[in-house]
């Protein structure tokens, strides 16, 4: 698998060459610093060529179809010139981006995740899918007002789907009286909290995937006020309160918490001894009260630091044992993070990051998940019931296990090299995601380029492992191939 | 005897003419020479690479005070909406998509390049450095400034300004150890209206960087009053609407 991975790296950086020199420069390194210049054996590198790389095929044939006009582009050695009517501003504004993201999917077997979403189908070794999204977001501005929205289309093409889905992930009126007075009302994202990986203090946001922490997520419907005050001269400079109504009734916010519900939730900002620090609380009845506060801080030039802590109060955890039995139980959930950001003299990027997921399982607790997804299959397998897998899938899906971290104590390391061999815009990166009770852990190393205008291209793999009874040991997939082409417009 | 005393003011005044000029005061004059106080400007940033190729990017600022300025992206397409925000040593960058403002350091670049963060979000020289010594080279003052804290981004500078305009021509910037990390060159001195004329094209370049250089091209710079509030976290995804 190796190989493949390597074999993948080498097409997107070749593809996104765009000079003889350039593809030399990156075949040669890439063959140096992987070892294969080493190899004794050269049939291994391509021995895994066994028509599944249909998806990498693709992917080769979107980059060089990108490829195309920048062979032609011409040499720049013209003047830097610079007119100010490129800049003039319009009321209106459309952007976005369309992408294309397929993925190749390494299939465990013999794990529980795979049992319970595959157990009537018996599938290859590895399966594939085809996506294909679309980011719009417009804007228009009139006066102290501005109206926004932000829209996503999603096509997929897997063995399971073919389906085409739109979300409005964005959209509301905005009211600037002053710039310390800002009204908000529709459907937005919050975003609270200083974790890059993890936000327990983000009481009004649907939870972050930290394979893929940047993207955008659908927001609530909600009214919210921004009142902000600077100081000069004192330790405090700056102070904002945001105060926000959240609505939860049939149809609206229903997926928030308990419907029949106007929720009150408010974040107190202070920019004090040039640290940013936040104090937020959600009440209200949907949910039960809960109460964060995040802080921030540049240490040095190259360091920052962050945290972030939340305390639900009768927060109810669904759990179940390895017969199935189902039980319920009510505690003060306590969640909290600390992280850092360095920066190397080599422009190395290292983002590190412990999260303790009060609200998780322990690792007994998933064993016993896992042990009765096991059993609900065996079952299924001897009696061809589907009773027990039913009841796991509802556990799964419905309750805190399908979570995309359901247990309690994680590790996030992620490190980005920016230009590697002096070339610019390349960035290869590798990420951890490690759960540290059962030392089970997601790798994923990944390479973007930047250097076309409104172009980002991304191939990255995700190795997945540990042992049985694991978190990550008992996903549905052993590794990953994923590619994105994605152009902004 | 007189004759000798002439002779000998003479002589120091010839050897250390400079000990008259005032480094702060020059550093503070050429901090305003660059740019009023409080201002809004387009800029472009160009990253050239060592074949030529290059990537360019539109970027709006605002200035006020001595250590608060904001930046908006409005092009390319990719970068369009992001905005930065600098108070003194504090720096944010904010990602429409992303949707919240997170810290950023000074050494990282927003554009990638030889510019990093510091240098497209400048503040005033005289804010983050000491004059610690002046010499005079021709047409020159040779300025020996010392970061006056180690959160700067570079320790010491080098910067010649030119005698006739109190503009500077070229900045080294160095490491506490003393290696060059970077060369600014300042050219194309041009009116901007307003009483303001200054050097148009910013280009620099890196040893840490061979064959590298960035370029920023200023196109437009006009004084403005601005609230303290628009250099807040809250106010990043709206400096749209400063335009």
């Amino acid at each position: 698998m190796g190989t493949t991975v390597l074999r993948g790296c080498m097409i997107a950086a070749l593809c996104v060459c765009r000079s003889v020199t350039d593809i030399l420069s990156v075949v040669t390194k890439v063959f140096l610093y992987s070892g294969l210049g080493r190899n004794d054996k050269p049939g291994r590198v391509v021995e895994e060529s066994d028509g599944r790389f249909d998806i990498v095929t693709v992917c080769l044939f979107f980059m060089v179809l990108c490829h195309v006009p920048i062979l032609a582009s011409p040499s720049f050695a013209e003047e830097y010139t610079f007119d100010v009517s490129e800049v003039e501003k319009k009321p209106y504004h459309i952007g976005g981006y369309i992408e294309f993201y397929p993925i190749l999917f390494g299939l465990d077997k013999n794990s529980a995740m795979y049992k319970l979403n595959f157990y009537d189908r018996n599938m290859a070794g590895t399966t594939e899918q085809y996506n294909g999204n679309l980011q719009v977001d417009a804007s228009l501005e009139k006066g102290i007002s501005r109206a926004y929205m932000k829209t996503f289309t999603s096509y997929t093409d897997s063995w399971q789907t073919q389906t085409t889905k739109t979300h409005i992930f964005e959209g509301y009126l905005s009211v600037k009286p002053s710039s310390s007075f800002i009204v908000d009302a529709g459907k937005k994202t919050m975003n609270w909290g200083k974790g890059y990986a993890w936000n327990p203090a983000a009481f009004l946001d649907r939870p972050k995937d930290p394979n893929d922490p940047e993207l955008s997520r659908e927001g609530f419907i909600v009214g919210s006020i921004d009142y902000t005050r600077s100081f000069t001269g004192g330790a405090l400079k700056t102070f904002s309160f945001t105060p926000v109504l959240v609505p939860v009734y049939s149809g609206v916010n229903d997926d928030l918490g308990e419907v029949d519900h106007v929720n009150l939730a408010s974040k107190f900002y202070f920019l004090f001894q040039d640290t940013d620090i936040d104090v937020m609380f959600l009440t209200g009845g949907s949910r039960t009260t809960r109460y964060g506060m995040d802080f921030s801080r540049n240490i040095t030039t190259n360091l920052e630091v962050h945290g972030e802590f939340s305390l639900i109060n009768g927060y109810e955890q669904t759990y179940t044992d390895t017969a199935g039995t189902v039980s319920k139980r009510s505690y003060t959930a306590k969640n909290y993070l600390v992280g850092l950001r360095y920066l190397t003299k080599s422009d190395t990027t290292y983002i590190v990051e412990y999260y303790r997921n009060g609200t998780g399982y322990s690792t007994t607790e998933m064993r016993d998940f896992y042990s009765f997804t096991d059993r609900a299959y065996e079952r299924y397998i001897t009696t061809g019931s589907t009773d027990l897998l039913a009841r796991a899938l509802n556990l799964n899906q419905q309750g805190a296990y399908g979570r995309i971290n359901p247990a309690v104590n994680y590790l996030y390391i992620r490190v980005m090299q920016k230009d590697p061999f002096d070339i610019l815009y390349y960035t290869p990166a590798v990420t951890l995601i490690a759960n540290i009770d059962d030392k089970s852990f997601s790798l994923t190393p990944e390479i973007t380029y930047t250097g076309i205008t409104n172009l980002e291209l991304r191939l990255r793999t995700g190795i997945i492992a540990g042992t049985r009874g694991s978190e990550y040991g008992e996903k549905q997939n052993d590794y990953r191939i994923d590619f994105r082409a994605r152009y902004y417009f | 005897m007189v004759g000798t005393i002439i002779a000998a003011l003479v002589g120091i005044f010839l050897a250390v003419p400079v000990f008259a000029v005032d480094g702060a005061k020059l550093l503070d004059q050429v901090d305003r020479n660059l740019s009023p106080e409080s201002y809004e400007s387009y800029r472009k940033i160009i990253n050239v690479e060592p074949d030529g190729r290059k990537k360019e990017f539109t970027y709006y600022t605002v200035k006020k005070g001595r250590e608060k300025v904001a930046g908006l992206f409005i092009a390319p397409a990719s970068e369009k909406g992001r905005t930065t925000l600098r108070l003194g040593d504090n720096m944010w960058l904010y990602i429409p998509n992303v949707g919240k403002p997170v810290r950023i350091t000074s050494l990282q670049s927003v554009v990638g390049g030889v510019f990093n963060n510091s240098d497209i979000l400048s503040l005033d020289y005289a804010v983050e450095y000491n004059v610690e010594k002046v010499e005079e080279q021709g047409k020159e003052y040779l300025l020996h400034l010392k970061a006056k804290t180690r959160t700067v981004a570079y320790d010491r500078l080098r910067m010649w300004v030119m005698k006739d305009r109190s503009l500077p021509s070229r900045i080294e910037c160095l490491t506490e150890a003393g290696m060059l990390v970077k060369t600014l060159h300042f050219k194309d001195i041009k009116d901007f209206g307003g009483g303001i004329v200054r050097p148009a094209v910013l280009e620099t370049d890196s040893p840490l960087y061979k064959g590298y250089k960035s370029v920023m091209i200023f196109a437009k710079i006009t004084k403005r009053d601005f609230r303290d509030e628009i250099f807040t976290l809250t106010f990043m995804p709206k400096m749209e609407s400063l335009r």
